[in-house]
């Protein structure tokens, strides 16, 4: 009572300005009350309120003593709370409203639903106690059942009905498949105490319908503060989305309830991954540990695959074999899937030898046989033959040839992975010898995938590979096995053909191109093939001086039709040319000239045809002086178009030109000013001839000219600039490959594709199937997005020097996502000024006693044309 | 022509309901069940997956390819755990109570 009147005292205002005065050290009390301290502001608010007595301290002291009750009850001091609540609520007379709720949260500590919700049933119940009494309800009644039986409301209570309704949902969602409408449960509002618990129902149902991500859905609107959020972990552990929490024992039980054991299993699994990522030893043995004993609890028929599974991720990194044996509760066993699995792991490491590789897929093959996933000579083993043979071909000829002498001197077989290991696995390893390291030769590697599976693509790698190899015997021996294998094939005979012919045994190779005739005869290769034969026996008769012969030559070359279009009828004169002048014939030499002039349309090129058509006779330079007109050159008579074009027509018919040295200079001066003049296959051809002699410049320019011209042959170009550039510059070389890759396959072509790999193989020719080549790592190699393309090409297009010297500026390569602006590029440019065009007349052949020494054509890279 | 795409995250002979020794004959005749069970104008989606592993799986040659190089070391562990360990037993109401109910 005392203080009931100290209370009403009235607070004064501050003279002269109407205004309440300050309660003192109200700041300081808040701030306190704000930081938690409930006792020490409880305190501090009973001695401002002795010292002013006035009403508003008094509300200060009641909202101090609330905080100290919440405060009570949160660390579990329900009688103090409960006894504190009740001397205030007497003592003050705000306090009655001021301590609604804090009443409500007394009377729900005690534990007693009916004395919580009783006030419900008063219509005149202040709202802020309504608003607690919800708020208690909402976060911690857990017992439906009690709630919907109630007696302290009426029967027909809305939180009587919509707990019984989620009552029954419940039991229905946990028990069985439920319809949707089971759902739907319109008694509970979305708005009440028990919403979330109508998510919850929701969410259940989802995760038994295994939508997980309905139920990650409805988890994740669930108000963290309600009742039914404690079931949010154990749902999510169970949706495998909560890894690391550690769960209560109810919640264990519960899962393991739902799940079985393998919950436990996922996690463990999932502990152990983790554990691999950080490469520790001492982190990644503990969880093989657990991980095999939570397999062997709860799925014991998995534990083996699992233990192979761990023992190939330790060797990876090298963990010691003892402690991961002991961890694992034993060595896993060493049969076809372990070996797989191994020769998989190696082939994605980037540390991978390809001999160990090989290796590794040869143990897979013998104890795949010994366990009968395929037969030991089905398609199955034909396949990894080649896979295998694949592998090898990765490795630089020159390289693979020390591996495999390091190799072979110090392999000793896989004996140290047989130990602890069953006698069935142990036998697979005896039965085959040591010393059989045949899966290091890609030779015996196609010959057996052929013998057991021959087909055209075996074939067809085998003989691209075969082709590289210094003995031209091993070719033709694949090509032999080819046709012997696969007789309705025509390319083993044109092959054996090509070879017959390049030895100069051309009635073995006409006998070879009249069988493939026979199979065949419409096929443009073969029809090729014709024209390039009888091409070249023109020339071998020409070397023979036989004109009669050259005559009939050229006469069954004219009547092969493939032999009237473009630009080869100009070669024919030129041959008969050849014939003319072996004969000595000067007239009819000049008829011939004309007649070459006349089809290509250029003296220059008539010239250079008739060069070509010499060196493949072996005509010697005072005949050609004595047979070539002299004739003035129109000065618009490019040099570098007439050499395009004869580059182009000789490739054509098997009598590559040769441009000779003395003119590269010349050439390229020409080319970085002929804009338009040259089509682009001719470039192609120019740029693919100045490579065949090393005239790396001259191919650049011819790049620059194509990659200038843009368009659908950019990929083209662009492989052309990777061949041409020097050596040191082999950044630059790998991302004109890896473009013209992905350009390739935007386009679909595969030829482009086929030899860029090989370029960056350091092979040529080989064709690699597609299918085989996307499932390879030269595919991830290759990956280009749109934008570093469009930088490559850009790049290529403004660099149109050639690389002068090795002090360019170091160069980042574009898959590395560094983008070179303009500018920067265009500091490379080197302008070229072109020499008057008479300075070609004295190589052309007008004032011939000037010209160099002459040497032979097939000596690439050196000087004149002879 | 579209390239299958040969590396199927799942089992080509699994999508088929196929055993791993069914020849050719088999494959093609589970091929043709899923595509009168799943057809291309009602489930586009589940159709290109049963095409896929049916692309790979007819080609004698490339089904070897696939056995060879569909193995993934490096895969997280708990692929390794088939579709049937995710199954989730009805417990009724009482264990999931617990849960809420524990402090």
């Amino acid at each position: 009572m005392k203080y009931n009147q100290e209370t009403r005292l009235p607070r004064p205002s501050v003279h002269g300005t109407g205004a309440s005065v300050p309660i003192p050290q109200e700041e300081d009390l808040r701030a306190l009350l704000a930081k938690g301290k409930t006792k020490p502001a409880v305190e501090l608010a009973r001695e401002i309120h002795k010292r002013c007595g006035w009403p508003e301290t008094e509300v200060l002291l009641v909202d101090a003593y609330a905080a100290r009750i919440r405060s009570l009850l949160k660390t579990g001091l329900k009688e103090e709370a409960k006894a504190l609540f009740e001397l205030v609520h007497k003592r003050y007379s705000s306090a009655a409203a001021r301590l609604a709720d804090v009443g409500v949260l007394v009377s729900a500590s005690s534990g007693n639903l009916e004395e919580l919700l009783r006030p419900l049933n008063d219509p005149a119940v202040l709202p802020e106690i309504r608003r607690a009494i919800a708020c208690v309800v909402k976060g911690q009644v857990c017992d439906l059942s009690a709630l919907a039986e109630c007696r302290s409301l009426t029967a027909d209570h809305p939180l009587r009905t919509a707990a019984a309704a989620l009552l029954r949902a419940f039991a229905a969602v946990t028990a069985g498949p439920v319809e949707e409408s089971a759902l739907l449960l319109p008694e509970v509002s979305h708005r009440g105490p028990l919403a979330s618990w109508k998510i919850l129902v929701r969410a259940i149902a989802y995760f038994y319908q295994q939508d997980d991500a309905a139920c990650e859905r409805s988890l994740g609107i669930i108000d963290p503060d309600s009742a039914p959020a404690r079931l949010i972990p154990a749902l999510r552990t169970m949706l495998h989305t909560n890894t690391g929490q550690r769960l209560a024992p109810a919640a264990e039980s519960l899962m393991a309830l739902v799940c079985g054991s393998k919950v436990s299993l996922r996690r463990a699994l999932q502990a152990l991954d983790s554990a691999f990522q950080t490469k520790v030893q001492d982190k990644i043995l503990p969880e093989i540990q657990r991980a095999v004993t939570a397999c062997e609890v709860a799925y014991p028929q998995l534990l083996e695959r699992l233990r192979q599974y761990i023992s190939v991720r330790a060797l990876d990194l090298d963990l010691p074999t003892r402690k991961v044996r002991a961890a694992l509760g034993g060595a896993s066993i060493k049969n076809a899937y372990f070996w797989r699995l191994y020769a998989r792991s190696a082939e994605s490491s980037d540390e991978a030898l390809e001999l160990l590789i090989c290796a590794q897929w040869e143990q897979f093959r013998r104890h795949a046989v010994a366990e009968g996933w395929f037969a030991e000579k089905g398609s199955e083993a034909a396949a990894l033959y080649l896979h295998m043979a694949e592998l090898l071909l990765e490795v630089p000829a020159k390289t693979l040839e020390r591996q495999r002498s390091k190799f072979t001197a110090r392999f000793s077989g896989f004996q140290d992975y047989y130990e602890d290991q069953p006698p069935v696995i142990r036998e697979v390893q005896a039965k085959y010898k040591k010393s059989d390291l045949y899966f290091l030769s890609p030779s015996q590697l196609f010959e057996r995938a052929c013998a057991i599976d021959p087909h055209r693509e075996a074939f067809e790698r085998w003989l691209n590979w075969a082709k590289q190899e210094s003995d031209g015997r091993v070719a033709d021996h694949v090509a032999e096995l080819w046709h012997r294998a696969l007789p309705l094939h025509s390319q083993p005979l044109l092959y054996l053909m090509e070879s017959a012919e390049k030895r100069g045994a051309l009635n073995r190779a006409t006998a070879f191109l009249a069988q493939a005739q026979k199979l065949d005869a419409v096929n443009p290769e073969v029809r090729r093939a014709a024209l390039r034969l009888l091409v070249a026996q023109t020339g071998r008769h020409l070397q023979q001086r036989k004109p009669h012969l050259v005559e009939q030559d050229v006469a069954a070359l004219e009547a092969l039709p493939q032999a009237q279009v473009a630009d080869r009828p100009a070669f024919l004169a030129a041959l008969r040319w050849a014939g003319a002048v072996v004969r000595g014939d000067a007239e009819l030499a000049s008829s011939f000239f004309g007649q070459i002039g006349r089809v290509l349309g250029s003296s220059a090129a008539a010239i250079l045809a008739c060069e070509n058509a010499g060196a493949l006779g072996r005509l010697t330079r005072a005949d050609f002086d004595r047979h070539v007109p002299q004739v003035s050159l129109d000065p618009a008579d490019s040099l570098v178009v007439a050499t395009a074009r004869v580059c182009a027509l000789g490739d054509d018919l098997g009598a590559p030109f040769t441009i000779p040295t003395a003119w590269h200079a010349r050439l390229c001066q020409e080319l970085t000013n002929a804009h338009g003049e040259l089509e682009r296959w001719q470039l192609e051809m120019l740029g693919k001839a100045a490579l065949r002699t090393n005239q790396k410049e001259l191919a650049y320019r011819a790049s620059a000219a194509g990659l200038e011209m843009g368009g659908d042959q950019e990929a083209r170009f662009l492989l052309l600039r990777a061949r041409a550039l020097p050596e040191w510059e082999f950044e630059r070389r790998d991302d004109c490959i890896a473009a013209t890759v992905e350009l390739g396959r935007r386009c679909g072509d595969m030829a482009i594709i086929n030899e860029a790999i090989e370029l960056r193989r350091g092979h040529r020719n080989t064709m690699t199937k597609f299918l085989d080549w996307l499932v390879s790592e030269d595919w991830q190699d290759f990956s280009m997005t749109t934008e570093q393309i469009h930088a490559v090409l850009q790049h290529e297009k403004h660099s149109r020097a050639f690389p002068s010297g090795r002090h360019a500026p170091l160069r980042v390569p574009f898959r590395e996502t560094v983008f070179l602006d303009d500018k920067e590029l265009e500091k490379d440019d080197e302008p070229c000024a072109l020499d008057d065009s008479n300075q070609l007349v004295p190589e052309m052949g007008q004032p011939r006693e000037k010209r160099p020494k002459r040497i032979r054509r097939d000596l690439p890279g050196q000087g004149d044309l002879f | 022509m579209r390239q299958p795409n040969i590396q199927l995250n799942e089992d080509p002979r699994e999508i088929l309901g196929v055993p791993p020794d069914a020849g050719d004959e088999r494959i093609r005749d589970a091929y043709l069940q899923k595509v009168k069970e799943h057809p291309p104008d009602r489930e586009p989606a589940t159709f290109e997956r049963i095409r896929d592993a049916y692309e790979v799986l007819r080609d004698p040659r490339r089904r070897a390819l696939h056995m060879f190089l569909s193995a993934d070391p490096r895969a997280p562990l708990v692929s390794l755990l088939p579709a049937s360990s995710q199954e989730r037993k009805f417990t009724g109401g009482d264990p999931w109570l617990a849960v809420l109910r524990e402090k």
